[in-house]
């Protein structure tokens, strides 16, 4: 399926979701088509560890959290399987987009992948909701049940490479981290940084000048 | 008082020291030297315990715990932190995410393991290369340290490490 459309339809109906992308294609297009800065963290500077990084997220978070990593990312680190199926946390899904290359380095083929199948590894690993999508109509049709229903889920998209290049959200590191932490306290989080940065989580203009 | 249960005595006050400071997820890999830390925190019901595939695994699951506000704690053996020094710099310095990683001090003279040598050699010139503070724990008074550790990689934003000794570990110190 075209991946632009793919991830145009993940837009619209993640809204309500907190999202965590990958390095390369994940981060790009997202930040192309959403230019969001608070509810996603582009972890750009790390392959492989997406979905769990949002794993660590899903466990204080009473939304769903999505995980959106490509399949180079994954065949890094396919063990993650294994470790999600033992947390089974129930507001965590992680999205494989798979695209059988490399495409924020210009596509290379990821040439041992080719008959790999993503989905029957995360069913030997004892997943069992599991879904592998290659339509964008599919793929409206399961998010009504992966994000509907609670539990973990493992997805594969198979999507076509991209075809072109896209710039990364122009976003540094701690400005990432304060946006997203900042924006996870004041939709009813746990507190997450030691300096409050409002007296009430409700009120925006009460700047807490104690500190 | 035999080895395993002076392991256990000290397993049971790093557990308290991590309790009170606020750390309440724990991701492990094992290593020899720390079985009888990761069973504790495996059964001690003020923990969440995540056995990880590796040890990367767990830097990006306390990490994204961060965001949680759940205190975490990585602990691995030295040659599993060794494997972690991208995702550590990729993420936790890129970020600035603080997070307490606990290692045991494989290498150092006392250790008879021949394939362990090489973090005697390498482990702590490594840590001073990426510039990661580290507080080593070899005595049985250290152990409150790890409280400190975990405050501190609040306050500077980045990751800490503690290095549990071998005599430490077996309550021999």
């Amino acid at each position: 399926m075209d991946v632009t459309e793919s991830f145009r339809l993940l837009a619209e109906r993640l809204r309500d979701a907190i999202v965590v992308t990958s390095a390369g294609n994940c981060s790009e297009l997202w930040w192309d088509i959403t230019r969001e800065t608070e509810r996603v963290f582009y972890l750009e500077a790390s392959m492989s560890l997406a979905s769990l990084f949002a794993a660590g997220i899903a466990l204080g978070a009473s939304r769903n959290v999505v995980a959106l990593s490509g399949d180079g990312a994954f065949c890094m680190n396919p063990g993650m399987l294994m470790v999600e199926r033992a947390m089974a946390l129930p507001n965590l899904k992680h999205f494989v987009l798979s695209n059988r290359c490399y495409g924020s380095t210009n596509e290379l083929p990821l040439g041992f992948a080719q008959r790999a199948d993503y989905a029957a590894m995360a069913r030997a690993a004892g997943i069992e909701r599991v879904y592998r999508i290659a339509t964008v109509k599919r793929l409206g049709q399961a998010l009504d049940e992966i994000l509907g229903v609670a539990g973990y889920v493992f997805a594969v998209l198979d999507v076509e490479p991209l075809g072109r290049r896209l710039p990364s959200p122009p976003l540094d590191g701690p400005e990432l981290k304060f946006r997203f932490g900042r924006y996870l306290e004041r939709i009813g989080g746990r507190r997450i940084f030691d300096a409050p940065l409002y007296r009430n989580n409700d009120s925006e203009s009460a700047i807490d000048t104690s500190i | 008082m035999d080895k395993h249960a002076d392991g256990d005595a000290v397993a049971a006050a790093v557990a308290d020291v991590a309790a009170d400071c606020g750390i309440s997820l724990v991701a492990s890999l094992p290593d020899g030297w720390i079985t009888s830390l990761i069973e504790r925190f495996e059964i001690d019901g003020r923990f969440r315990h995540v056995q990880v595939n590796r040890e990367e695994s767990a830097i990006g699951l306390c990490s994204g715990a961060f965001f949680s506000g759940i205190g975490a704690l990585a602990l691995m053996g030295a040659s599993g932190f060794l494997t972690c020094i991208y995702a550590i710099t990729k993420i936790n310095y890129t970020y600035q995410i603080p997070l307490l990683i606990g290692i045991t001090l494989r290498g150092r003279p006392g250790d008879h393991a021949k394939f362990h040598q090489s973090n005697g050699l390498y482990l702590e010139p490594l840590m001073r290369a990426i510039d990661i503070p580290f507080i080593a724990i070899e005595r049985g008074a250290d152990i409150a340290q790890l409280a400190t550790a975990f405050r501190h990689s609040r306050v500077m934003a980045r990751p800490v490490v503690v290095g549990f000794g071998r005599k430490v570990l077996c309550g021999e110190a």
